[in-house]
């Protein structure tokens, strides 16, 4: 079996090592004995969306952002009909903005792929640091670190998951990052996916099975060293803190 | 001069006496913080009774080996130098080395001045400081939670030279990013770069250094010397890289050291790093832009230390160790570069922290291509720190076996009980000075041994 990685413009959106995220997906393919594509997918290229498996798409700078906007515009049908049938996309911090609406610095406002029914306002304050959440897609927290200005309002979207250190989508230590069908958007690099292996198995099986079929399953990995990073940073920030239910439980409902 | 600032001083070289004799710190901050709050204005009153000239030196990597190389050349032309030789590099830093260097009257006695600036820390230092002379190193991609952008640092020194009209300018033109910072000023310019390829090709550069900064198209390189260094030009708008004023030709390597020549001269440097080429060169060029001394600059450079005290090797056991500070994705590149081009069987332990002074965010160790450890010779790899769990992922990730150990001593005993001939230990800022406090103890322990 194989999978076909598009990594969106990875030429402007590159900060913070998000390339990593693909390198992680790919390796988990390769270790899994399945076949993995990785198609940069330059400012300007032709991209076939049938073609794709799962997009990934990381943090850009300011000005990278701003390079994007037109090169935007001619993808978004395409992007939006993959999105729509369940094509898996990882897009991070910059990328995650631009699935929404709109951006708003000020005066100025960046369109943005309008795919999710979210948006972001630019705020003086930056909030930089690591971030842990538990989402009820996975059994283990998420780590990761964020580093935006910009506060997104997801509305009726579902988060990622709760914010249980750290600042997350509107800054008030709610809730983080965004899903919707097979999309991931978040604020969080690190990158996202090595430390967090659960999230990358969850993109490789909803990206297998859309193309080979539901009964498909991932190969076990070990993902030993994986998750003791993963737990270094949670029990540092979250664990040891008094007071804080166990994070292990599922997320209460109410 | 003012009664407030002669108390300003000597309160600041009394804090420099207490926290020295308290253990506290190195006091290579503290000093300039105590009398920049009896003087706000103290460095600016400082600055001024440097008898000659005032050099800056910013920038992202090679600032501290760049301004200790200027010092050391300065000071064997017969000159009296200031110089943060602590690498203290923010405000208070920087009024701490005039502080230190101030007699008891209040006086200084100093030629020149030598003054290590942190990129975001130029737009407060340098309306103060005053240069004749701002040496920027290169702009690459650093400590990003705390600079955020390459564009805002570039935005940063802009702004910090606008304060200093007069200052001189000195950018690599090589780096595209240093070009576009330069671009923007309206300050006296020199460049420095070099033509001819130094060093094995790497993987280039990412990002800043990939679209034309005027018109946007992506820039065509005809080779990279290492990060982003290069020789380039936009195919579409025909910018292109200058010609550089000051440059270095036949540069050759040989015996593990850099010689090459530099202005008629030749130079037989003790550089191991194609980086210290450049800091070497942009050394001159500053000399050059402020008229300071040149004779002699050849002797000055083949007796002077590139590992700055920092950089050291020792002999630990039966084992060469060799210890690299490393900050940032192209420094640790070019690490990977000097641990490949020795031929010896290795191990190496890489000390990954996150405090503050290294940045919390550790997503940067991405940004760096370790495949070319697999054919490094590397026979094991250690992984500690803070961070050492995400340095075990990241190798993990390259194919690469490592093992997360407990602590850089227990690492370092293990590897040269078990008969490690030839170690690297590679860390980051926080842990520099601690580890070589503990290299100097362990050698120091090893020839007491050795003459019982």
């Amino acid at each position: 079996m194989k999978v076909t990685i598009g990594h969106l413009y990875p030429d402007l959106f590159n900060l913070y090592g998000d390339s990593g995220n693909v390198q992680c997906l790919k390796q988990r393919l390769v270790w899994r004995d399945m076949e993995a594509e990785v198609c940069p997918l330059c400012a300007g290229d032709e991209i076939d969306f049938g073609k794709l498996d799962i997009l990934v798409w990381g943090g850009g700078s300011d000005k990278g952002q701003a390079l994007a906007v037109d090169y935007l515009r001619q993808i978004r049908q395409d992007f939006k009909d993959y999105v729509e049938d369940g094509g898996a996309v990882l897009a991070i911090c910059g990328a995650f903005q631009l699935l929404g609406k709109y951006y708003q610095a000020g005066e100025d406002r960046i369109e943005g792929l309008g795919i999710l029914d979210i948006h972001t306002e630019r705020c003086d304050e930056r909030l930089v640091g690591n971030l842990v959440l538990e989402s009820p897609l996975f059994g283990t927290p998420v780590v990761g670190f964020e580093n935006h200005a910009g506060r997104t309002i997801i509305g009726d979207c579902t988060p990622l998951g709760k914010v249980l250190y750290g600042r997350g989508n509107t800054g008030d230590g709610g809730y983080e990052g965004v899903v919707y069908k097979n999309v991931i958007g978040s604020y969080l690099h690190g990158p996202l996916l090595p430390k967090n292996p659960e999230v990358s198995d969850w993109l490789l099986e909803r990206a297998l099975r859309r193309r080979y079929g539901e009964d498909v399953e991932l190969k076990e990995l070990s993902d030993e060293a994986e998750l003791r990073a993963n737990r270094n940073m949670v029990e540092r920030l979250v664990a040891g803190r008094k007071g804080q239910r166990p994070f292990f439980t599922p997320a209460d409902s109410n | 001069m003012r009664l407030r600032s002669r108390v300003a001083i000597w309160c600041g070289k009394l804090a420099c006496t207490l926290s020295r004799r308290l253990g506290k710190g190195s006091g290579s901050s503290l000093p300039g913080r105590v009398a920049r709050k009896i003087d706000p204005e103290i460095l600016s009153v400082m600055s001024g009774m440097v008898r000659e000239k005032i050099i800056a030196v910013t920038g992202t990597n090679g600032k501290t080996t760049t301004t200790s190389l200027m010092a050391h050349v300065l000071t064997q032309a017969g000159k009296k130098v200031v110089w943060n030789r602590m690498g203290a590099n923010l405000m208070d830093g920087a009024v701490t080395s005039f502080v230190q260097a101030a007699g008891k009257s209040g006086r200084l006695d100093a030629d020149y001045a030598c003054i290590e600036v942190d990129e975001m820390a130029s737009v407060r230092v340098f309306p103060q400081l005053r240069p004749d002379c701002v040496l920027v190193t290169n702009i690459f991609r650093d400590q990003l939670d705390r600079t955020c952008e390459v564009d805002i640092t570039c935005g940063q020194i802009q702004k910090a030279m606008q304060a200093v009209p007069e200052a001189k300018l000195i950018t690599n033109c090589d780096d595209i990013c240093s070009y576009t910072l330069a671009a923007g000023c309206r300050n006296p310019k020199l460049t420095f770069g070099i033509g001819e390829r130094i060093a094995d090709d790497m993987p280039a550069g990412t990002g800043e250094s990939v679209f034309c900064p005027s018109c946007g198209c992506r820039l065509e390189y005809d080779f990279v010397h290492y990060g982003q260094l290069g020789v380039y030009h936009c195919p579409d708008c025909g910018l292109e890289r200058p010609e550089p004023d000051m440059t270095v030709t036949d540069v050759a390597f040989e015996d593990g050291a850099y010689s090459f020549t530099l202005d008629g001269r030749r130079i037989e440097s003790g550089a191991q790093a194609p980086y210290n080429v450049y800091n070497t060169l942009s050394v001159y060029t500053a000399l050059c832009a402020v008229d300071g001394p040149r004779e002699g600059f050849e002797q000055a450079i083949a007796a002077f230390d590139y590992g700055n005290n920092r950089e050291c090797a020792y002999r630990i056991g039966g084992a060469h160790v060799q210890l690299y500070l490393t900050k940032n994705p192209v420094g640790f590149q070019q690490k990977i570069f000097l641990i490949r081009r020795d031929p010896k069987p290795k191990d190496i332990i890489i000390q990954i922290n996150d405090t503050v002074l290294d940045g919390e965010d550790v997503s940067w160790l991405w940004d760096v291509d370790f495949s070319y450890l697999h054919e490094a010779g590397v026979a094991s790899i250690v992984t500690v720190g803070t961070r050492g769990a995400d340095m075990e992922v990241r190798l993990k990730y390259e194919d690469i076996a490592s093992r997360l150990g407990r602590g850089i001593r227990e690492a370092v005993e293990e590897l040269t009980k078990r008969g490690s001939r030839n170690l690297y230990i590679i860390t980051n800022y926080s842990g520099l000075y601690p580890t070589i406090r503990m290299l100097d103890d362990m050698q120091a322990a090893g020839k007491e041994g050795i003459s019982q």
